[in-house]
């Protein structure tokens, strides 16, 4: 693994540049619940720390009185393998959960970057996802319970322990990519999946942007199931490395090796197979945790060739060591770099976005180090037109808005 | 009576044909699937376009009308029970498939398309639409995403909130608003999380975007006869356990197995205490690993005898029989109660027992027809109408069948909804604040609960710190009762 620590700011004191007055690390969901009632009474704000891996997202909240750190409430709270469904305090990290999974055979489906670090809490709060997105979607297609500290510091729960169940109104995936602005979120309980028998990982190198739509259209063509397909620029030669990765039963893992091998040589490419297992994941988190900008692109899935044209490359150009991954199916991009020269930077960002938006398409800077390119940048782009929504349920669930004031999406 | 001036209004929104006040026509839209219960609207309106249906709740804020959404009107726990003195919005005209976009794998359909109609626009390309309710030939998109509709094969696809990615809803004040993005991800909070699933307390959906997914190259289904629901339930578990993730397994007991043979004529045997029904999907290779996993766990786990269906129409022919399963129940009773309860799976043998137990406390019989996968229940409560006070016992095992799902660590609807139904148990499985929490949801879409008042929530909710006075609707106030 190749992932560069000093970017990541365990530990840290402020959120987005802003410092917190104060740091408190509740031992336990009491604790914390009567942390943010305590700070209710005082009209003070409240922010939540997990592992500090996504402290880039967002703007930089107008106060944080006191932070929370969740670090030590990392309790597994019920886990049933049976059920293959676990519940889980917000501070654990994927990696510590998945350890606790394992020994049953099961996993948490979801390969986000900074396994040892990343909170659960934080994962929930972000709609964290890896390259098996393609497979097991985002962490909103895994979540099936949620328990918060609302504003007022009451503890509340929406959701359950079991995977299909439709009370109330689904309170688990309106906290997933929330970025605190909702509650705490204290505990999630989510569905499990088997640890896979076998894994077949392969590579088609040098790949254009036209080959990866291509290659694309046809694992769906030739009804091939991969856990995930992605695509790493390769800068050296101007173009992309594709990793398919099957998952399953040995048998069924190999015979879907074998046809994405028939696949490329259709193409006139070779498939070559890894050894790695974990690869894609890892290269995943290369490109998502490196560089002192960064930035997330979503497009229709069927716009990839004009996202990596009009998107992508120009905006590598722009940035000096970037680093791109594509996930060609699903029409998302992650690409990290720095920005040596900050003005041409600031002006590659503004055009990518706006080659995205064209496309009904987003780019959102999930994080970036320079103050003038942070101005310069809007970390979101724009507004949906349902913002107002979104203000009238801040208002309902934060109406003194003391919940990470000012750093999700238009400053709520 | 509907005063004249509203009827001109609404009328001249859809026309009159489209209008309906003749208290004859009426009774057509007094209930929906859930039996016994029927309320009058003052008025039903059928409209055919966004625009109409903005409009429409514009006239009836105007008048103070509360507003109920109508789909198929197939729900089972009321959702679209008309309250009283209300305008309902049928949106079964709305029916047409807007676009198809393959390379996106996605369908833009009108809220009145009926489930099944979206998988047959794009099965000749290879696709289909997954959330599969047992209901699908005849419920609506716009009620599957009131209801947030399941199905048998939602154990491994998810439900209709894991497939609808953008939605036009139109609010109480006739604003028109877009929420979700057709194939990206959205910014900002999951609205599409707080519309699926809301049971029509936020909005009217007027249109809407579906995933869609490729048709597996390969299904293989078995179904297996057991001695008991414990053979059976041990079954299930042993194959979850084995690291394979079916596509649906259902599980039906003696008498339920009875009713389907009577109805549809399957020859399944009849002296077996339990069946299973299981589709495994996917690759090839696969497929073929995971099927014969299966069968051979089913008969380590003493199953008296395993089919495989030699063709599709063997295998649609066990399907039809499981999905008939409701509407087969008059075979062995002349009415009956469907309950909708979820547990972990772990305990289904268990749960049954104490189930049989409730029942045969009030002198009833209950058939079992399950997700199994996934522990969602639908015991059938068998009573007969005829015989007074039957059907009042049939009501408190049903309840009791709840009860049991909440000390079980379960839910008290895994796909039907709460609608006015189970509203009274929602305060059992949630705490007051969890429900106030949630009651912050449907607020910042409809401040003035002009949609579906008395539903979902246990007690009457205000929304409080909305400008100017409220003052809850009558109907509301007095909640609504079961007939």
């Amino acid at each position: 693994m190749s992932v560069d620590m000093r970017d990541v700011r365990v530990g840290g004191t402020s959120v987005r540049g802003t410092l917190a007055k104060r740091i408190v690390s509740p031992t336990d969901l009491g604790e914390a619940a009567r942390i943010v009632a305590d700070a209710a009474e005082r009209d003070e704000s409240v922010a939540f720390l997990g592992g500090g891996t996504e402290l880039g997202l967002g703007y930089a909240p107008s106060r944080v009185d006191v932070l929370v750190k969740t670090s030590q409430l990392n309790r597994v709270v019920e886990y049933a393998p049976a059920d293959m469904v676990v519940e889980v305090e917000c501070g654990i990290t994927l990696a510590e959960l998945q350890r606790a999974l394992a020994p049953h055979g099961q996993r948490l489906a979801l390969d986000a970057p900074y396994p040892e670090l990343a909170t659960v809490g934080g994962l929930v709060a972000t709609n964290a996802f890896g390259p098996r997105r393609m497979r097991f979607g985002t962490l909103r297609d895994l979540i099936v319970g949620v328990s918060l500290v609302r504003a007022d510091g009451e503890r509340v729960r929406g959701g359950g322990k079991v995977v299909k169940n439709v009370a109330g109104f689904d309170l688990p995936k309106l906290a997933v990519g929330s970025l605190g602005s909702l509650g705490m979120i204290a505990t999630a309980t989510f569905r499990l999946h088997p640890t896979p028998e076998a894994t077949r990982v392969l590579r088609v190198a040098a790949c254009d942007g036209p080959m990866l739509a291509t290659l694309s259209r046809e694992l769906f063509a030739r009804k091939l199931e991969p856990a995930a397909f992605v695509a790493v620029r390769n800068e050296a030669r101007a173009s992309y490395d594709a990793y398919a990765l099957f998952e399953g039963f040995d048998s069924g893992a190999e015979e879907q090796a074998v046809r994405f091998e028939a696949l490329a040589r259709d193409r006139g490419l070779a498939a070559e197979r890894i050894a790695e297992i974990e690869r894609p994941n890892e290269l995943d988190e290369e490109t998502r945790t490196h560089g002192d900008v960064r930035v997330r692109v979503a497009v229709p899935p069927a716009d990839v060739v004009a996202l990596e044209r009009d998107a992508l490359a120009p905006l590598a150009r722009a940035l000096r060591d970037a680093k791109t991954i594509v996930y060609p199916a699903l029409g998302v991009a992650f690409l990290s770099g720095y920005a040596a020269d900050v003005a041409a930077a600031g002006s590659a960002l503004i055009g990518a976005r706006s080659v995205a938006e064209g496309l009904h398409g987003n780019l959102v800077v999930t994080d970036v180090r320079d103050r003038t390119l942070s101005d310069a940048v809007d970390p979101y782009g724009t507004l949906p037109s349902s913002f107002f929504l979104m203000q009238r349920l801040k208002e309902r669930f934060d109406p003194a808005r003391r919940l990470n004031p000012g750093r999700f999406l238009g400053g709520l | 009576m509907l005063a004249v001036d509203v009827f001109g209004e609404l009328s001249a929104i859809v026309g009159p044909k489209r209008t309906i006040v003749d208290p004859a026509e009426l009774r057509t839209y007094e209930c929906d699937g859930l039996a016994g219960v029927r309320v009058r609207p003052l008025a039903v309106v059928l409209p055919e376009t966004t625009e109409e249906v903005s409009a429409l709740c514009r006239v009836a804020k105007t008048h103070g009308l509360p507003i109920v959404p109508r789909g198929s009107g197939t729900g089972l726990s009321g959702g679209a029970l008309p309250v009283d003195g209300c305008l309902l919005v049928v949106l079964s005209r709305m029916t047409r498939i807007l676009a198809v976009d393959l390379e996106n794998r996605r369908v833009r359909v009108q809220p009145g398309v009926i489930n099944l109609d979206v998988s047959r626009a794009i099965a000749a390309d290879g696709y289909y639409y997954a959330p599969d309710p047992s209901s699908q030939s005849v419920c609506s998109i716009g009620g599957n995403i009131a209801e947030n509709s399941g199905g048998a094969h939602c154990l491994k696809y998810g439900f209709t909130v894991n497939h609808v990615v953008e939605a036009t809803i139109v609010l109480a004040d006739g604003e028109i608003v877009r929420v979700g993005e057709a194939a990206v991800d959205p910014l900002g909070y999951d609205l599409i999380a707080a519309v699926v699933g809301s049971e029509g307390l936020v909005g009217i959906v007027t249109e809407a975007v579906v995933r869609i997914l490729r048709v597996p190259e390969a299904t293989r289904t078995f179904f297996a006869t057991f001695p008991s629901t414990d053979e059976a339930g041990a079954c299930v578990s042993e194959i979850v356990a084995a690291g394979i993730v079916p596509a649906a397994v259902e599980m039906m007991d003696a008498l339920a197995m009875e009713a389907i043979v009577k109805s549809t004529g399957v020859d399944w045997p009849l002296d077996v205490g339990a069946s299973i029904l299981m589709d495994v999907d996917g690759t090839r290779a696969e497929v073929d690993h995971t099927a014969n996993a299966a069968v051979e766990i089913a008969t380590r786990t003493g199953a008296i005898e395993v089919r495989t269906p030699k063709n599709d129409a063997e295998r649609a022919l066990m399907w039809k029989g499981r999905k008939g399963a409701f509407a087969a129940m008059g075979r062995v009773g002349p009415n009956y109660y469907v309950q909708d309860g979820v547990i972990p799976r772990s305990e289904i043998s268990k749960v049954l027992r104490e189930i049989a137990a409730a029942a045969s406390r009030e002198g009833l019989r209950v058939a079992n027809v399950f997700h199994a996968g996934d522990g969602n229940l639908h015991p059938l409560v068998l009573y007969d109408a005829r015989v007074p006070g039957e059907e009042h016992r049939a009501e408190t095992v049903a309840g009791e069948i709840l009860r049991i799902c909440i000390r079980y660590g379960g839910s008290i609807t895994g796909e039907h909804g709460v609608g006015v139904d189970k509203a009274v148990y929602m305060g059992e499985l949630f705490t007051d604040a969890d429900l106030e929490t949630m009651n912050f949801v449907r607020c910042a879409f409809d401040p003035e609960r002009a949609f579906n008042p008395g539903k979902v929530f246990p007690t009457p909710r205000l929304c409080g710190d909305v400008p100017g006075t409220y003052a809850p609707h009558a109907v509301e106030a007095a909640g609504v009762g079961r007939g």
